[in-house]
């Protein structure tokens, strides 16, 4: 009902307006007493109170700021023959009413302001609405962003809580956390203290729930009540709850994304929860399920990642003790050939002669294959040291063509050489080089026929004039500035065109029957690659089955770039 | 004759330089784990100690630091044999003050080179 409340003492005026609240139906009082008047609205608020500011035992102006100060929200109206107001007053009243005013104009003065009394009193609830909806999506956005922020499988369930707790203020939250699939946890937040009776009913309650959410079906996690352990954390330990926290409101979601199960959750509130409530709440028990999936790949991909460093040492380790262990029984093998071959033993017959020089010459083989296998395990595990410095290329290219020059003084085979111009210094690892080199001409060397010849073309190039076959574009592409490119051409089988990567694959097979018949571990290749890019350089090859090989390598004459390596 | 230390645990090693090095006209004298090395080393004074790193009891790096570190015997040369690769070796080499260092499988002849140099 309407009230109205007129502070006067003329009768006229308490009968006029008795008269026109009567006829609307509206609640009417008065008073002309400043104590009474206060008491009275004090007691009820009116929703327009009238003053007579022709009142002579009441101060208007002291009068309308206690009216404002106990009723803010009410409508203030003055009725005055004054035509000159006062202007502080004129700012705090709503209307003012003529005192000779016809009863039609008072009541149309009066309805105009309680619609515009109830038009107010409607924006300010949909203000309050708006505001704590914007809060409530802050603290959304706030949670998601959170969420969005760790990769701990724990503190997702925390953020979540913390979430549910900005955004509901609940009384109590029970969360069974699977996080620690073998160890299930519960999580507890609440407002007040559980007793140890309540909470043994929590536990069951939350497996029971659990348990409802796979009806029947096989559980994904087992869980006890007596195995639960509990989290708690109460914001006011000082008051209890007790059973009846049953019989508050309550909401309950499973944590879940399809297959994967991290969870569930029970809310508890004194108060009810709104269908915006239930909807905030299904927004943030479902916004975590995606974050706790990527912890749960993240915690996956880590562990496989320490497996595989694992195995990785592991196999380093292994093959470097293999190694270690290989040389020394072979040794004694050697010293033992070594010893029977030199003839102190006793003559040494053609026959016998061709065994030993056979078996001294599989133990040096093996030799290097260990070798071979120890140098890849130590680059691969980035233990190989290089001391790079300005060195001479063509110095490297004699020292390896002298090396090799008995073995192909075997077959009857010439090395030619062949530069274009005087080359300046690279700075490299010049053993390192000779280990490369030495490969490349050893396999052009087994490789290539009785009496024909292998040819070592050294060049000074810029990147843009190297060509490649397309295969090698991934290992090419990248060099720039100025090379200088050693080929190694011979005369050979060749490799067949869709081989050609491979070439540089551990254990390359495609050498196939004719490797097998000169020999060669499948690591030279392999190691000659790592040992180049070490050197920011590379190494490919162009070849046709029948037609020869070439390998080419090319190290970076820009010293300032190997520096940086050192 | 010169008197020379074999000290290594793979004894088929020891005997294949003892056979090479007597027949170069030394005389050998063996031990198969480093304490009983180091024990024979401060006994016969020996011109030259051919030690083996990986060793029972006490490593060959040990014995080189003890003898080293030693005045009585600091002058010894001492010729590591090892299955390490060169580079670490070394290193750990100059740390003992190890006068040569040759990697397993090694050449006969190279040992008896590296000897004639110490004591030729």
């Amino acid at each position: 009902m309407v009230r109205i409340f007129v502070t006067t003492e003329k009768n006229e005026l308490i009968s006029q307006y008795s008269k026109i609240c009567e006829r609307n139906n509206y609640a009417f009082n008065f008073s002309s007493d400043a104590k009474i008047i206060e008491s009275m609205i004090s007691a009820e608020t009116p929703d327009i109170i009238l003053i007579d500011d022709s009142t002579p035992t009441i101060d208007t102006k002291s009068l309308v700021k206690t009216i404002k100060q106990i009723c803010e929200t009410s409508i203030l109206i003055l009725i005055t023959e004054n035509n000159d107001i006062d202007k502080d007053l004129l700012k705090t009243i709503n209307a003012i009413i003529p005192a000779k005013y016809s009863e039609n104009l008072i009541e149309a003065t009066i309805s105009i302001n309680l619609r515009m009394k109830g038009s107010l009193q409607k924006l300010s609830n949909t203000n309050k609405d708006l505001a704590s909806s914007l809060y409530r999506l802050n603290t959304l956005y706030n949670t998601s962003s959170q969420f969005a922020g760790t990769l701990d499988k724990e503190k997702l369930f925390e953020y979540m809580i913390d979430g549910l707790d900005k955004s509901l203020s609940f009384s109590l939250t029970s969360t069974l956390s699977f996080c620690d699939s073998t160890n299930p946890v519960l999580i507890l937040h609440s407002l007040y203290d559980v007793s140890e009776e309540l909470l043994d009913a929590i536990k069951v309650r939350a497996i029971y729930n659990y348990k409802s959410i796979f009806d029947g079906k096989d559980l994904p996690y087992e869980v006890t009540a007596e195995s639960l352990k509990v989290i708690k954390s109460i914001k006011h330990p000082s008051n209890k709850y007790n059973f009846t926290l049953f019989q508050f409101d309550n909401m309950f979601s499973p944590i879940a994304l399809g297959e994967n199960f991290y969870g569930c959750i029970e809310i508890f509130k004194e108060n009810h929860f709104t269908s915006d409530d239930a909807k905030c709440f299904q927004s943030i028990t479902q916004q975590v399920t995606l974050p706790l999936k990527s912890a749960t790949l993240y915690q996956e991909i880590i562990e496989t990642n320490k497996k595989l460093e694992q195995l990785e040492r592991l196999k380093s380790e292994f093959i470097s003790i293999v190694s270690h262990e290989l040389r020394t029984p072979l040794t004694s093998i050697k010293n033992s050939l070594d010893i029977l071959h030199s003839g102190k033993c006793g003559e040494i017959t053609p026959a016998s002669d061709k065994f030993l020089t056979m078996a001294k010459k599989n133990v040096t083989r093996l030799a290097g294959i260990i070798n071979d296998l120890l140098d890849l395990s130590k680059i691969e595990a980035g233990k190989m040291d290089f001391h790079f410095n300005p060195i001479q290329i063509k110095n490297v290219i004699e020292d390896v063509r002298t090396a090799l020059a008995g073995l192909a003084k075997e077959k009857s085979l010439e090395i030619l050489t062949e530069n274009n111009i005087d080359l300046p210094e690279v700075m490299a690892d010049s053993q390192r080089l000779e280990q490369v080199l030495t490969n490349l001409l050893s396999n052009a060397i087994k490789f290539t026929p009785d009496n024909k010849s292998i040819t070592i073309r050294t060049q000074l190039l810029n990147a843009t004039e190297i060509t490649y076959h397309p295969s090698f574009a991934n290992d090419l592409k990248s060099l720039h500035g100025d090379y200088i490119v050693v080929s190694v051409e011979d005369q050979g089988i060749g490799i067949a065109e869709d081989e050609l990567l491979h070439a540089f694959d551990k254990f390359a097979q495609i050498e196939n029957s004719l490797s097998r018949k000169v020999g060669g571990t499948g690591l030279g290749l392999p190691i000659a690659k790592q040992l180049l890019e070490a050197h920011k350089g590379a190494i490919w090859c162009d070849s046709a089955l029948e037609k020869g090989s070439k390998f080419h390598f090319a190290i970076p004459v820009d010293s300032a770039r190997v520096k940086e390596l050192v | 004759m010169k008197k020379i230390l074999i000290v290594d645990d793979e004894q088929d090693i020891v005997e294949s330089l003892k056979f090479v090095l007597e027949a170069s006209n030394y005389t050998c004298y063996t031990a198969f784990d480093g304490e009983e090395g180091l024990r024979l080393a401060k006994e016969i004074i020996p011109d030259l100690i051919i030690l083996d790193v990986m060793m029972p009891k006490i490593n060959g790096y040990k014995i080189s630091r003890l003898l080293k570190f030693d005045n009585k015997y600091k002058d010894i040369p001492i010729l590591m044999i090892t299955a390490r690769s060169q580079a670490e070796d070394k290193l750990i080499g100059e740390e003992t003050g190890a006068n040569e260092y040759i990697t397993k499988p090694f050449d006969l002849d190279v040992v008896l080179n590296t000897v004639e140099k110490y004591l030729g």
